[in-house]
């Protein structure tokens, strides 16, 4: 194999330890220099006997998406893996339980339900568990032993990475691990014959013990936090509870302040009331509250005021599917709120891109005094992705604001009318510097005032500030075919990962496809979109919402047709949808 | 006749009165006889008194005619959203601890659309002074009921006479758990301001209760002849603002007492809270 590239699913229902082994075969394969992405599922309830599925995509050459199927199927639960098995390639791999026949009602084995041209392994997992830790609870341990074994895993650099894992725990619990790994590495060896053909070579090659292991939501939690965060308010939601989860734990022991508040409203008119105060703030939320901040963001655009929300879609409208990926709330971010709001929209496109986006977020919004809207969806909140360590952020990210000199303090107006739009701001405490600020229309001075002149002139002047931020925003990301090509697909936020692979995939086929996405929607490049869109034929827009929002903001700068493809399945965007579509497409 | 108005004038005239360095240039936009202008009078004072200076304090209102407070305060002022100024007000106390935070809202804002935030402020005990502008009407959209418009009282939105029962504000923030709770009226600007001076000087929580009558609005109940009438000083040899059920007892049976009606000075504000448990072993 050229490249190896290797999804691997563990299948158990919950209480089985079927993520945490997801984890421990990630994060081993992280250290062993390969790249990550995972992206489990559970069921939204806490407690009972749901299937969950710890799904990992391992590959040597950088992974864009965790892959739609699976080469590997590790089922601890037969019936949960029964199902699974619709996601089990054409000659996929399957290690089950080969329990006694008296453990199964008929046709309750998951071997039993098999294709033709897909290998098991029966491996005695519960048998061999039970001898090396006396329960049955290390199945999951035994079946990643077994997975090493027939894939030509390190022994013992996985052992050392499993004690590395459990360090702070007990010896005992480290013991019983460790043990059952061997066990089922030891049987596995000795008693099964290699029949597929994967293989995991070079192993050890580049070991990184350094490399993060994180989803979405701590990679924002991190870059804000790096950006010098000094408060967060948040109420619990899904899919962004974990951000507040974070923040409780590190902004107090850097002298920052959590606060849980009653509502979202609250959250942020805590986020507003602090930016005002001069200091960074930010909140989480998802679409439901989201919408209940609709006003807010109308203040922090009026009275010029930092502030910075993060947005984890999922699907909507209303309550909608708490635990399900969706890109539906690009209309709201652009357009919510009551009159002409000018405001900064930002959809990072992997999570590495979190960490980066959460620092802009942060900066932007206190250098031009305004709201910045940061949004990640369900699938970049929860998907897990090695990445090296950040850099800290540059110095000129971390103190941006822009404050009035002693001459314009002797006739302060905090509402100037400059070129950029932006005018100097005071921050309480500073003395013959007090302002007053407000959501109505005001004059420079910051009184209220309703006559046509000073609308239009302070409409104009909130505007003006996206040219600013415009010379900002990171270059477009282009890949793919190089010259004039078929098809040029634009994508956002987390499916242009899709978007790129699906374009690779279609190079090598030998259709002359390029891929065009933008870390910023609003400012958005669109001079680089217009000169993209000149060298391809067609132009395909891929996005997780039915009615086709990002294709609908894009149209006014292109002016020109565009296929679509418009998906509702409550699942990341894959690059084998996008392929299928691009091969669909009639070039003529 | 009516003789032109100077403001530079006015203001020359009373210079004296070292208070008017918390006045801004602008008019008040209240209506001539409104129960706000005693209501700031004896803010401005009361900061005077403490030796506060302006940029130290910031002053955080919502919407309605009590929300224009900001704009006649020479100060950190931000009019923010109907119902918000309690939570903006927090988040600004939360993240500069150094200043010294109001909070205005009338009755519509704090009581009505902004009700909802009042019992977290005081579980919280942050350490803000909310003045609650109550003259009992929506003055700004022109008369309808709020939520302390007495029972059957004729409004622009009742005029068969309001149907709902008004909420009592002082037992409302003594329910939550609001840590200093007073009562002022427009009418008595000396008096207010010593209450003002007690409940800024208060670290944690301080609900101002401050009645005032609507003279464009309502022209029969809370008039400043039937307030004036009703409201008399709390009798400090009769109540003890460190006991609860005593408070409680004002609250339900004695609506237009002046003064402190309770006080807990041992507890704890937020930021004391989080220092203290900072320090206890995890």
């Amino acid at each position: 194999m050229s490249r190896l590239d290797l999804v691997v699913e563990i299948c158990g229902s919950a209480g089985e330890g079927t993520i945490s082994a997801g984890e421990i075969l990630s994060r081993f394969m992280s250290e062993e220099g390969y790249d990550i992405m995972s992206f489990d599922s559970y069921p939204a309830e806490i407690r009972g006997f749901g299937k969950c599925v710890a799904h990992t995509r391992i590959s040597r050459g950088g992974v864009l998406t965790p892959g739609k199927f699976a080469d590997v199927l590790i089922a601890l639960n037969d019936i949960h893996s029964i199902g699974q098995l619709s996601v089990l390639k054409e000659k996929g791999v399957l290690i089950y339980d080969n329990k006694p026949a008296r453990y199964h009602l008929e046709d309750q084995s998951v071997v039993g339900w098999l294709e033709p041209g897909m290998t098991p392994y029966g491996i005695p997992l519960t048998e061999l568990s039970i001898k090396a830790s006396g329960n049955a609870r290390a199945r999951n341990m035994v079946a990643l032993g077994a997975f090493s074994a027939l894939f030509g895993i390190d022994r013992d650099a996985f052992t050392e990475s499993i004690r590395r894992r459990y360090g702070k725990k007990q010896q005992a619990v480290i013991d019983s691990n460790v043990n059952s790994f061997l066990e089922g590495y030891a049987w596995t060896l000795e008693n099964v014959r290699k029949m597929d053909s994967f293989r995991f070579d070079g192993m050890s090659a580049e070991v990184k013990r350094d490399q993060l292991i994180i989803n979405g939501n701590e990679a924002t939690a991190m870059g804000a936090l790096a950006a010098g965060l000094h408060l967060y308010a948040g109420y619990p939601i899904t899919p962004a509870t974990k951000i507040m989860e974070i923040m409780s734990k590190e902004l107090p022991k850097r002298g920052g302040i959590f606060l849980q508040t009653e509502d979202e409203i609250s959250s942020i008119a805590h986020v507003i009331g602090a930016g005002f105060a001069g200091e960074r703030a930010m909140t989480g939320t998802s679409g439901p509250g989201f919408c209940l901040m609709s006003e807010f963001t109308g203040l922090a655009v009026m009275a010029e005021v930092p502030a910075v929300i993060v947005d984890s879609q999922r699907g909507g409208p209303s309550t909608g599917m708490p635990t399900k990926h969706e890109q539906s709330d690009l209309n709201i971010a652009l357009y919510g709120g009551s009159g002409d709001s000018p405001r900064v929209v930002i959809a990072p496109t992997c999570v590495e891109e979190c960490y980066q986006a959460a620092v802009l977020a942060l900066y932007i919004a206190e250098k031009y005094q305004t709201l910045v809207i940061l949004l990640l969806d369900f699938f970049l909140s929860n998907s897990i992705k090695n990445m090296d360590p950040p850099t800290a952020p540059e110095t000129k990210y971390l103190n941006a604001h822009i404050v009035p000199d002693a001459e314009a303090l002797s006739d302060y107006k905090r509402f100037r009318i400059t070129e950029n739009g932006i005018s100097p701001r005071t921050i309480p405490g500073t003395e013959g510097g007090m302002f007053f600020a407000t959501g109505l229309e005001h004059d420079e001075r910051g009184k209220p005032v309703y006559d046509t002149v000073s609308h239009t002139r302070m409409t104009e002047k909130r505007f003006r500030k996206h040219k600013g931020i415009a010379t900002e925003i990171p270059a477009p990301e282009v890949s793919g075919y190089e010259g004039d090509a078929d098809i040029g697909v634009v994508a956002w936020g987390s499916s242009a990962g899709a978007a790129r692979e699906a374009v690779e995939y279609a190079n090598e086929k030998g259709i002359k496809a390029a891929c065009f996405s933008s870390l910023f929607i609003s400012p958005f490049p669109e001079s680089e979109l217009k000169l993209f869109s000149k060298r391809c034929r067609k132009i395909l827009v891929p996005e997780m919402n039915y009615s086709g929002q990002f294709a609908n903001m894009i149209a006014r700068y292109l002016e020109r047709p565009m296929e679509r493809l418009n998906l509702v399945t409550g699942l990341p965007m894959a690059s084998e949808d996008i392929l299928k579509k691009i091969e669909e497409i009639e070039y003529l | 006749m009516t003789q032109p108005f100077h403001l530079d004038e006015q203001i020359a005239s009373v210079k004296d009165k070292g208070f008017l360095s918390f006045r801004t240039g602008e008019l008040p936009t209240w209506c001539p006889g409104c129960g706000y202008f005693g209501i700031t009078d004896a803010i401005y004072k009361a900061c005077l008194e403490l030796g506060l200076k302006n940029e130290e304090i910031c002053a955080v209102s919502g919407i309605g005619c009590a929300g224009r407070f900001p704009v006649f305060m020479n100060v950190y002022g931000f009019h923010t959203l109907h119902g918000r100024s309690v939570p903006v007000a927090s988040g600004v106390k939360l993240a500069r601890e150094d200043l010294t935070v109001f909070a205005v809202a009338g009755d519509g804002d704090a009581l009505g659309i902004g009700g909802g935030h009042l019992p977290h402020v005081a579980r919280r005990n942050i350490d803000i002074t909310l003045f609650l502008f109550d003259n009992s009407i929506y003055g700004l959209t022109k008369g309808q009921s709020s939520a302390t418009t007495l029972y059957g009282q004729k409004t622009s939105s009742h005029p068969s006479g309001n149907p709902d029962t008004p909420v009592n504000p002082v037992k409302l923030a003594l329910a939550y758990g609001a840590s200093f709770v007073a009562r002022g009226f427009a009418g008595d600007p000396e008096g207010l301001k010593h209450i003002v001076k007690a409940a800024i000087v208060h670290k944690g929580f301080s609900f101002v209760h401050i009645t005032s009558p609507c003279v464009t609005f309502d022209k029969s109940n809370f008039t400043w002849n039937n307030l004036k009438e009703n409201h008399s000083p709390i009798d400090t040899g009769l109540h003890d603002p460190g006991n609860m059920e005593s408070a409680m007892r004002m609250a339900e049976h004695e609506r237009f007492k002046i003064g402190i009606i309770f006080k807990d000075e041992k507890r704890l504000s937020y930021h004391d809270n989080l220092r203290q448990m900072a320090l206890k072993p995890k």
